[in-house]
């Protein structure tokens, strides 16, 4: 209880203390909206995705394929806007094929898992080559760029008080995603699921249910994703999007998501986004050469994941000695 | 010292945590001979074996080992000596062969590789010794339970042990597999191996062991010979005279309303766990489920609730049919306690809150799908103070609670709906006495307020207690029914072991 309690304080305190040393650093560069601006849009990418896939951890689950499915959302968008060459009805057919090509793709995923008991790990890892295949045939492995119209790239590059529409995007996904989880049945259900399926199971939930709905909701915001990435950049090729996974669930481990199920929130998955990009951003403005940024952003992960699995271990010490105590009674 | 005693404990003394478990217990094995070992749940057996197989270091006494004092630190020791324990979930190798089972991990070796040759010669020597009908090249997958304890046996045999134990070996086997297991350890004891044998039916214990020892609350309580070994006696041992006759007080209950809520008809499974099941239940009333470990109890009320599915028959919930699944269950007015407390029951990351209101969300909804919080605190609340929930903090993780209160958290997430029927499987299975009684005292109010209690227990005792009537069971069917106020602990496990099966009803 008190390792939560600490934790849920610590956030908050490592973000000021992170800003505060760069704000000392880089007193000029580092504290202007500009540059915070730069750093939220920089992350909103996935930080839209880790808000779908939040759910995917709470239940226990895990979707290796959202990095080529973020790309296969963002070729589907490119495609079909070259095709309506380049009007608003493209980019609204567009958008919508995209938003179906990830709700499909979580309907899929939840299908086969509930169905099969395919561990999730592997259903995903598979589908996210033949994403990633898809894709190639699609773009036969080339760049598309596509810079208009406006109605499109007004998506990843528009500013409205002087901060780009990717964040509201991201703020209005994360929203919703905390009503979810914070405020409806459906979320209470979520995190029962994830903490044990066969209780929840006894008490009337549908965990097949539970489970299919939080890979389409997986789906879905990563097809907003991909649909983001794809104006933010103006283009799109097979590998846009590759290795997203890595970054949104670094995100969501440093957030204080477990992988294991049951424990998690999105204001802790976006403050772990928030803290890669605002990592990212420090490195840059201390002048850190970028073949040196693996390597510091792999020492913080693995802080955090220390960090976070201390907790874990607290909590396993009094789990274990209750299984003591139980082992004494059932051998007296 | 007997020449003839292999194994042989004395005065054997354990505690946990402060709770004496075993109390100077003396034990001992003959050479080929094969000795039973009794007792009620928590009469200390298991701990006695666990000692003698170095799970568990003894606080004081001593073992000697064929005349000598023995030291028993871990398994290992053990089987170095000569012993070998036969689990009872099976830890063979389905894929492997029967041979490589038996010499897994001491395969012999021609030049650095595994002479695979020799193995199933030397398998097939040892199968022919005990006449075992096994084939040593045979796939253990496609054998079935009993002759894979069998495999398991013949691998204890060939570390040349000569003293084997095991615990409820026909637990899981059917009749015809439990007699071929009997014909074996025929064979073995006449080839001079020893036996400890653990078991709950009686009638077993009686055909096959030449001697028994009784264990009551850690002490011994009798060693009996063969031709001492009367069931009604042992059953007296085994329960002690003080708490026998503690039948049922004030159960007027049932007798003043006879209107039926729930009605099982000629209820059966597909794999044989329970058949022809049929029971009513009467408003008000705690009918008691009694019958040993594998009668058939947590899967009839499994699937009574709807988790598991049955083959035939029917559920009559105030006269309207059921088609249970527990959402359906649920609504129609059911609740289940599961056996598996930690791993069913409740969630452990989980908050109190949380999870008292997890079946309760039909009913703490503002609109639509959106929870009201307030009203699920209150709630909360609600069940805290009706039933003495620990600590009294809605936020409290349940995974941190003690089990007594843990129990009340499952518990009390069916108190909060309009219930008809509860179903309490082991209730109170490793909670503390105080607790006990707390939860009696739950499903005693329960009844009064006319809610059908359905009571699964092991402990005779609770049983008796707390029931207006009970049903045993036994291989899956119900075979006696006692009535309130003249049912002795003796009764019921003698009609459990099946001793008086004549007398069904």
């Amino acid at each position: 209880m008190k390792g939560i309690n600490i934790s849920k304080f610590s956030k908050p305190i490592i973000l000021a203390v992170f800003m505060l040393v760069l704000t000392v650093l880089r007193p000029s560069s580092f504290l202007t909206v500009g540059n915070l601006s730069n750093v939220l849009w920089s992350v909103s990418v996935y930080g839209i995705m880790v808000c779908g896939t939040i759910f995917v951890f709470l239940i226990g689950g895990i979707d290796l394929s959202i990095g080529s499915l973020c790309g296969l959302c963002a070729v589907t968008v490119v495609k079909i806007i070259r095709y309506f060459e380049y009007s608003n009805t493209g980019v609204l057919l567009g958008v919508l094929a995209a938003l179906s090509v990830g709700i499909l793709a979580g309907l899929v995923h939840g299908a086969i898992i509930t169905r099969f008991h395919v561990p999730a790990f592997l259903i995903t890892f598979a589908t996210q080559i033949i994403f990633l295949g898809l894709s190639m045939i699609l773009t036969n492995n080339k760049i598309l760029s596509c810079l208009q119209p406006e109605l499109f790239t007004a998506i990843g590059m528009k500013k409205i008080f002087s901060f780009p529409v990717p964040i509201y995007i991201m703020l209005l996904i994360a929203l919703i995603s905390w009503f979810i989880l914070r405020k409806t049945v459906l979320g209470r259900y979520v995190y029962a699921v994830g903490g044990n399926s066969p209780a929840s199971r006894l008490s009337g939930i549908s965990d097949t249910g539970i489970t299919v709905l939080a890979y389409v909701f997986s789906g879905f915001t990563t097809a907003i994703g991909g649909v983001v990435l794809a104006s933010m950049t103006q283009q799109c090729m097979a590998t846009t999007g590759s290795g997203y996974e890595t970054e949104v669930i670094t995100a969501a481990v440093i957030g204080g998501v477990s992988l294991l199920g049951g424990e998690g929130t999105v204001s802790g998955a976006l403050f772990g986004a928030i803290l890669i990009g605002l990592l990212n951003n420090g490195l840059n403005l201390l002048s850190v050469p970028s073949t040196e940024h693996g390597l510091v952003k792999g020492i913080v992960i693995i802080v955090a994941v220390g960090f976070d699995a201390l907790q874990h271990q607290e909590k396993f010490k009094s789990w274990l000695n209750q299984f003591k105590m139980k082992k004494v009674q059932g051998a007296a | 010292m007997n020449e003839n005693v292999i194994l042989e404990a004395k005065g054997i003394c354990k505690s946990f945590s402060g709770v004496p478990v075993l109390q100077q217990v003396d034990f001992s094995v003959k050479r080929g001979e094969v000795h039973a070992l009794m007792g009620e749940n928590g009469a200390g057996k298991s701990t006695l074996i666990k000692i003698l197989t170095g799970v568990y270091t003894k606080d004081s006494g001593s073992v000697f080992w064929e005349g000598k004092e023995a030291v028993i630190n871990s398994y290992k020791d053990c089987q170095k000596l000569g012993m070998a324990c036969i689990y009872q979930e099976l830890s063979v190798i389905p894929p492997l062969t029967v041979a490589q089972n038996v010499f897994l991990g001491r395969e012999p070796r021609r030049m650095g590789l595994i002479d695979h040759k020799k193995m199933n010669e030397m398998t097939q020597e040892l199968i022919e010794r005990y006449d075992f009908p096994l084939d040593p090249v045979a796939l253990v997958s496609n054998l079935g339970i009993g002759l894979r304890q069998l495999v398991e046996i013949l691998k204890g045999l060939s570390c040349d042990s000569r003293l084997l134990i095991m615990d409820e070996p026909t637990a899981s086997l059917s009749g015809k597999e439990a007699e071929s297991l009997f014909a074996i350890i025929d064979t073995l004891r006449k080839k001079g191996v020893s036996i400890i044998y653990i078991s709950h039916r009686l009638e077993e214990v009686y055909k096959l062991s030449d001697r028994l020892t009784v264990l009551r609350d850690g002490k011994n309580a009798a060693v009996l010979n063969h031709d001492e070994i009367e069931p009604r006696k042992v059953i007296q041992t085994m329960i002690g005279k003080v708490v026998d006759e503690s039948a049922g007080s004030s159960k007027e209950m049932r007798k003043n309303n006879n209107e039926v809520v729930l009605e099982v008809q000629n209820l059966s499974d597909e794999t044989g766990f329970f058949h022809n099941v049929s029971f009513k239940a009467h408003k008000g009333e705690i009918l008691g489920l009694g019958g040993l470990i594998g009668a058939g109890r947590t899967e009839l009320v499994r699937a009574i609730y709807g988790i598991d599915q049955y083959r035939e028959g029917t559920i009559l919930l105030n006269g309207q049919k059921l088609h249970p699944s527990p959402k359906r269950s649920i609504r129609a007015g059911f609740g289940f306690v599961p056996e598996d407390r930690r791993g069913q029951g409740f969630i452990p990351l989980l908050s109190v809150n949380r999870n008292t209101a997890l079946t309760n969300y039909d009913r703490i909804k503002k609109h639509g799908m959106a929870v009201s919080d307030k009203a699920e605190l209150s709630m909360c609340r609600d069940a805290i103070e009706r039933i003495d929930i620990r600590p009294a903090d809605p936020d409290k993780q349940v995974g941190l609670m003690s089990g007594g209160n843990q129990q009340k958290v499952v518990l009390g997430k069916w108190l909060m709906r309009d219930l008809k029927v509860l179903i309490v499987d082991e209730p109170t299975a490793g909670i503390d006495v105080g607790a006990k009684d707390e939860i009696y005292g739950i499903l005693e109010d329960l009844a009064k307020s006319g809610v059908v209690v359905i009571l699964v227990s092991s402990d005779l005792q609770e049983l008796i207690r707390v029931s207006h009537r009970i049903l045993v069971m036994r291989k899956g069917s119900v075979i006696r029914e006692f009535d309130s106020g003249v049912i002795t602990q003796s009764m019921v496990l003698e009609a459990a072991s099946g001793l008086v099966e004549k007398e069904v009803s």
